[in-house]
């Protein structure tokens, strides 16, 4: 400052003096306001007590004083009257000078720019915690929607077990399910004796009994390509030709028969072994479907009336056919004659047993 | 009797809101951030004394590194202020208090997590807070907006810098 010249000195003064607005208090030891002077009206301190503690004329000063380490400076404070001022605090001998420095424009501009970088810096915080619930939420969508695609795969796969896939397909899309098949084996099978014994060994056994039987029509039916179209206490309806027409049905179905027979014959029931009466015709059938919520894959027609017929008058373990069916069948199948015989609702009937 | 007391915390939580919402009972949804310290003065009134409290709302930090502990001197008791949507500015909070305790010692202090009407984007589980006041702290669930818990925090500093 000594190199300056006096002019230059002077101009500095003036412009910091009037820039900066300066103001200044003298404190005393006894932290009373000892003098005020400068700019002390652009802070509002115009109405300070000469001889006054300090802290009570202006709050801000609570607990600052004594302070141990002078000078000590604060940036940037905005006073009750809404200036904002540098405060200066350095000590001369027993007196504290309090300097105050407007500082109103520096802190509106460094306001400005602050508040554009804190506003980004929330925006992108934001985004990044959106970001994070998003996933979450397409993780949940996405398991409820796996969820949702397994539950649609066991309705369809309980469907099936229902109806033939076709028609399973075919009730899906809403049509009306009545088909002609002319040419068809149907087939009967139920357990001799089955009543009496059911009631000697009870409920648990009887129906282990059913299972085990049922099983092995279905694991059967899955191997000659028939449908098993129902089961009647303890009788099973299989056919052979449906729904996709097959010129083998007759045979596909008495291999179907022989092979039922063979696999249930281990099995004891009430200490005896299982045995069966089957029959089989041949001949065109109506097949469909019939209930709107609990479906039911059936057929109708003579055909079945006669099968039904033919398979009740079976002896056990005998699996009888109609001479439709024998005639169907090739030179595979050596069959043995019956004696012609009377059948309820039909007549005398030409039937056949098919040889073990 | 008067005290002086800073709001600690990290930027944006509602230091500022806080404070206006104890002093003059308004909130404000623009945000305005602060810079520098701005002063205010609330009495509070207790059946023995009333204490006047000098609030200095200090500016919150992006980086701790240039949080000027100055300003701290002279303090009776710290508002330290996490924002409940965001759970990085505990992280804050927590250190301020240590730099500032570091620099003047001890003193009382209340932890407000605020924005509680934000209930939806609320990122700081109950567990965390319940295991802060197992350490004995003063914890409130405030909102500047709807006022909730916000005169209680700051009763319960000011008696506490009394004792």
């Amino acid at each position: 400052m000594q190199s300056l010249p006096r002019e230059v000195r002077g101009w500095i003064y003036n412009f910091f003096y009037n820039e900066h607005s300066v103001a200044y208090l003298k404190i005393d030891a006894q932290l009373c306001i000892a003098a005020k002077g400068g700019s002390v009206e652009h802070y509002g301190l115009s109405s300070l007590c000469i001889g006054k503690p300090v802290a009570e004329q202006l709050a801000f000063m609570e607990g600052l004083l004594p302070c141990p380490e002078l000078p000590y400076h604060m940036a940037m404070v905005e006073l009750p009257s809404g200036r904002v001022a540098d405060l200066h605090l350095f000590a001369d001998n027993d007196f504290v000078w309090l300097l105050f420095l407007d500082a109103t424009a520096e802190r509106d501009n460094r306001q400005r720019l602050q508040q554009k970088a804190y506003e980004m810096t929330l925006l992108q915080e934001r985004e990044r915690q959106l970001n994070e619930k998003l996933q979450l939420t397409n993780e949940a969508l996405r398991q409820s929607q796996e969820g949702l695609s397994r539950e649609y795969q066991r309705a369809e796969s309980l469907l099936l077990n229902i109806l033939p896939a076709s028609i399973a397909e075919r009730l899906k899309a809403d049509e009306q399910i009545a088909d002609n098949h002319a040419d068809v084996s149907v087939l009967f099978a139920d357990i001799v004796g089955f009543t009496e014994r059911a009631r000697s060994v009870g409920a648990e056994t009887t129906l282990a009994i059913l299972n085990y039987f049922f099983k092995a029509a279905d694991l059967l039916s899955e191997r000659y390509g028939c449908e098993k179209i129902k089961t009647i206490g303890d009788c099973v309806m299989v056919v052979a030709g449906l729904p996709v027409a097959r010129s083998d049905h007759a045979e596909a179905l008495a291999h179907y028969a022989l092979e039922l027979r063979k696999a249930v014959k281990h099995e004891r029931f009430a200490g005896e072994p299982i045995r069966l009466r089957i029959g089989i015709h041949s001949g065109p059938i109506v097949a469909g479907v019939i209930g709107k919520r609990r479906f039911a894959y059936d057929l109708w027609g003579e055909t079945v009336n006669l099968a039904a017929r033919i398979q009740t008058s079976a002896e056990p373990d005998e699996i009888r056919i109609s001479d439709a069916t024998r005639k169907l069948l090739g030179p595979n199948f050596a069959c043995d004659p019956l004696a012609e015989t009377e059948l309820r609702g039909t007549g005398r009937v030409r039937m056949w047993r098919l040889p073990a | 009797m008067q005290k002086k007391i800073c709001m600690l915390g990290g930027f944006a939580v509602g230091k500022t809101s806080l404070v206006r919402r104890f002093v003059q009972s308004i909130f404000s949804e623009t945000y305005l951030t602060t810079v520098g310290v701005k002063i205010d003065k609330k009495s509070v009134a207790f059946p023995d004394k009333t204490v006047d409290l000098i609030l200095w709302d200090l500016a919150g930090e992006d980086d701790i590194g240039s949080f000027r502990v100055s300003y701290v001197r002279g303090a009776s008791g710290l508002v330290l202020v996490v924002d409940g949507t965001r759970a990085a500015t505990l992280a804050v909070a927590l250190t301020l208090r240590e730099r500032a305790e570091a620099e003047f010692g001890p003193m009382p202090f209340v932890l407000l997590f605020n924005k509680s009407d934000l209930a939806d984007r609320w990122a700081i589980p109950d567990s965390e807070i319940n295991e802060l006041r197992q350490l004995g702290w003063q914890i409130y669930l405030t909102s500047a907006l709807s006022g909730e818990h916000v005169d209680d925090a700051f009763r319960q500093l000011a008696s506490m810098v009394t004792k």
